[in-house]
């Protein structure tokens, strides 16, 4: 199991390690931040005064070299948009983020478990073709849209719930919904299929043969074993899901770290866009090696290896 | 197996029936409502704001909440940080300035009642207006002006530029302040008026930190609550010294990033104004019930220019009748149809209607006989070769105008490339005058007065339109220290018939702002720089 823990925390490293280098080099590609932050009338005395404040009119890798040290202490430098440093801008709409996917979430595992469980377990029912349509819906439909034709459908046509940002509390719904829907779908496809996988294997058969009950067979042991594959996915998709809320948080009005990306972005806030791709980096990293102690935790076969 | 099965088939017949219901309820529009007809209002700048306050208060109590759903997240709500125009809009809310500008581009009185100007024209004796008090309580005295002025004249606030026009401002009695310039400024007063955000002396006994989150001022509205990327809301101040004002108990501003979200917002009534939609936004908006499209021009003046610093040095465009026949070989009013849908309005000038001075002139008609033969007595009956450079979608559309000009040109006989580069590339290029002798680019400006914008494209020194005319430049600089109001005027009046004789540009249009309103807002009048004050504004239920 150490050797598990140790060769999953050697490789969080080694990503972390690339993702800086990405970000850093990624960003400074786009173009000059100093003709595109300052006014264009600006002169050129303005736009040196301006590299010169901010560093960048320094060699690259003592930018690169700074930028990894100050990183390292959690100062990701201030963000050139709201004057405040970046770290707390990132912190303060984290919560929100957070929780839009936690309640997505929930409605992912809510909804595909039992889909993709009873669909796998008698398959070719009716339910099991909801199942395969949820399947192929949620991983095929494109977010954006969608989040369009909700917006319209229930907020502008039926009221029901509001078009966009988070005052209200069921504000959340419909953008969780549809953050969800992605998840939701690999859940389906993926429970359905180990579900449908185990139930033929011949550990199931000896436990049918010796005449247990099926509920026992089913929960004891087909769930035990179709929940292993789950929570590695369930992780990672909790982690694509606190950083691919950038077009719903947008669509949405929703206050958290996915619009201030899409934001930072368009204005090159480099400190600030540097820092949101390290910190998501960070919690996504966390959240895959979580899952690998509890999956050791979970399945003796990983632990006794 | 069978309780399950049971269970499970139950739970997903009720989900089903969630999505069937779900599925066929959009079509079920609401029909209840009172269809009113959907009106196009344009907003001319030709209303005077009331800034009379009437002797007897009326009795009256500011009612309901307006939304107004914003493009750019606010990154700052005190004025001098606030970056564009949205969020200095929302900052305004709470403060007010010395002085006010009328939208004819005049100014009037706000916290000071009267103001006089020394002979020397370097300083400015304000008398401010007594009685008045910040949210907290406190008095509004001449020692505020001077912590205004102090605090935020420093190097490290964003827009410090706008309050170190003054070198200094000085105390004269508790309801008199000097404001004082090392050279007349004739942009001082426009420029305090939509900078100069008074706050209280030693930021009403906040840190600066705390005042930056929660900033208190003499304004219309009392700050709530900010979070950031979501929402400001600010709620009437009860004390406000203009009387039987605000008319609003509360404004919520709303961060929306996306057009659609905002049109959908505006439909459903959860916002009440969804400013800077395009023209396909303000389209699929017409004819729905309870929301009316508003369209202005903007004070942006969109110009082909013309090179005579570097590249155009020597050549046909020097004479002022090549300059004269371009105008009228471009068809100006065809090229908004094609490419606008007709919705921009044709430039007059670099003053623009709502500036200080604007002469009401009539454009250029389109004439391209005319433009031949002008070219002919110029001595290019067979017109000439010259190329053209355009900032590769550098502003909405720009492409298309650039090649309509192009085309055009051509048929008069004057023939060239139209270079189309990267705008960034582009502008750096302009700077440095390494553009062809024709250009096209745009330029605004935000104080109500044209000056900024002559100044920086044709001010000797700047010079930034790849422009010099001696005469202009003099004209120019007369404007810059003519403190008084109306001797500026008729300086712009000369300047613009000057521009007219001695054309440095062909004037081509000033784009056209949509906002969608709904029909329970009365007094929102948005101006030219997109900059509106919510003191005005009511809403009925």
């Amino acid at each position: 199991m150490q050797r598990h823990l140790i060769n999953s925390l050697f490789q969080s490293i080694l990503v972390l390690i690339g993702v800086l280098v990405m970000v850093f080099f990624m960003v400074r590609a786009t173009g000059d931040p100093a003709a595109v932050m300052l006014a264009r009338e600006a002169s050129p005395e303005q736009v040196a005064a301006f590299r010169e404040q901010m560093g960048f009119n320094r060699p690259l890798y003592i930018q690169f070299l700074d930028f990894i040290r100050k990183a390292l202490m959690g100062d990701f430098g201030n963000s050139l948009h709201y004057r405040l440093p970046a770290l707390p801008l990132i912190l303060e709409r984290m919560p929100y983020t957070v929780y839009l996917a936690l309640v997505a979430l929930v409605m992912a595992v809510v909804i595909a478990l039992p889909l993709g469980l009873v669909g796998g377990a008698s398959p070719n029912t009716p339910i099991d073709w909801i199942a395969r349509a949820v399947g192929l819906l949620g991983q095929t439909v494109p977010p954006f849209w969608l989040a369009l034709l909700l917006i319209y459908a229930l907020a502008v046509n039926l009221r029901l719930f509001p078009t966009s940002g988070s005052e209200r509390w069921n504000s959340v719904i419909l953008p969780a919904f549809v953050l969800s829907l992605g998840t939701m779908g690999r859940l389906v496809r993926l429970t359905r299929s180990s579900v449908l996988e185990i139930m033929g294997d011949d550990y199931i058969r000896t436990a049918r043969s010796k005449g247990l009950m099926p509920r026992v067979i089913f929960f004891k042991h087909a769930l035990r074993n179709a929940a292993i594959p789950l929570i590695t996915v369930i992780a990672v998709q909790f982690g694509y899901m606190l950083g691919g809320t950038v077009i719903i948080e947008s669509v949405f009005s929703w206050p958290g770290l996915g619009s201030l990306t899409a934001e930072s972005i368009g204005r090159r806030d480099f400190p600030l866009v540097q820092g949101i791709a390290l910190f998501t980096s960070v919690v996504v990293v966390l959240l895959t090696f979580a899952s690998d102690v509890l999956y050791a935790l979970v399945d003796p076969r990983v632990r006794y290896e | 197996m069978r309780p399950l099965q049971t269970f499970w088939r139950v739970a997903s017949l009720i989900t089903i029936t969630a999505v069937v219901l779900a599925g066929c309820a959009p079509a079920a529009t609401p029909t209840a409502e009172v269809v009113r007809e959907t009106e196009i209002v344009t907003v001319r700048e030709t209303q005077i704001v009331e800034q009379v306050v009437t002797a007897t208060p009326e009795p009256f109590k500011p009612q309901g909440t307006l939304t107004i759903g914003l493009t750019t997240d606010i990154a700052a709500i005190e004025v001098p940080y606030a970056p564009e125009r949205q969020a200095t809009n929302a900052s305004w809310t709470m403060f007010d300035s010395l002085v006010l500008q009328n939208p004819d581009g005049s100014l009037g009185p706000a916290l000071a009642d009267s103001w006089e100007i020394s002979p020397d024209g370097k300083t400015i004796t304000f008398k401010l207006h007594q009685g008045v008090k910040f949210h907290d309580g406190s008095d509004f005295t001449a020692d505020d002006v001077v912590f205004s002025w102090e605090a935020y004249s420093q190097d490290t606030v964003t827009y410090a530029g706008n309050w170190t026009l003054a070198s200094s401002v000085e105390k004269v009695d508790d309801y008199t302040v000097n404001v004082i310039t090392d050279e007349p400024n004739a942009m001082l007063l426009p420029t305090m008026a939509w900078n100069w955000a008074i706050i209280p002396e030693d930021w009403g006994g906040k840190t600066q930190q705390e005042f930056a989150e929660s900033p208190i001022g003499t304004g219309p509205f009392v700050f709530k609550e900010w979070i950031k990327g979501d929402r400001l809301v600010v709620t009437a101040n009860p004390n406000y010294w203009r009387q039987g004002y605000p008319k609003v108990e509360q404004v919520v501003f709303r961060f929306m990033p996306e057009a659609a979200t905002r049109v959908a917002a505006v439909q459903a009534g959860e916002i009440d104004i969804a400013p800077r939609l395009t023209s396909e936004d303000a389209k699929s908006l017409l004819g729905v019930s309870g929301v009316q499209i508003i369209r202005y021009p903007v004070d942006r003046s969109y110009y082909l220019a013309f090179n005579n610093l570097s590249t155009g040095k020597g050549t046909p465009i020097e004479d002022p009748k090549v300059r004269q026949a371009l105008a009228y070989a471009i068809d100006i009013d065809g090229i908004i149809d094609a490419v606008f849908d007709g919705f921009a309005t044709r430039s007059v000038g670099f003053v623009a209607p709502g500036n200080l001075g604007f002469d009401g002139a009539e454009p250029v008609p389109y004439d391209p006989e005319r433009a031949k033969a002008l070219l002919a007595e110029a001595g290019y009956p067979n017109g000439f070769e010259m190329n053209m450079a355009c900032p590769d979608s550098g502003y909405p559309k720009i492409n298309d105008v650039c090649q309509a000009i192009s085309a055009q040109l051509n048929e008069v006989g004057v023939r060239g490339e139209l270079e189309l580069q990267e705008a960034n590339a582009y502008w750096d290029r302009e700077a440095k005058k390494e553009l062809p002798p024709l250009f096209v680019d745009a330029w605004s400006v935000t104080i109500g007065e044209a000056w900024p914008r002559l100044s920086g494209a044709l001010n000797e020194g700047e010079t930034y339109a790849n422009w010099y005319d001696a005469k202009l430049d003099e004209m120019i600089n007369q404007i810059a220290v003519t403190v008084d109001e109306e001797e500026r005027a008729a300086l712009y009046g000369e300047i613009q018939v000057y521009m007219r004789e001695n054309p440095p540009f062909v004037y081509l249009y000033y784009p056209e702002a949509f906002e969608a309103v709904t029909t329970r807002v009365q007094g929102y009048q948005p101006r030219a720089a997109e900059n509106y004050f919510l003191w005005e504004v009511s809403v009925t239920d």
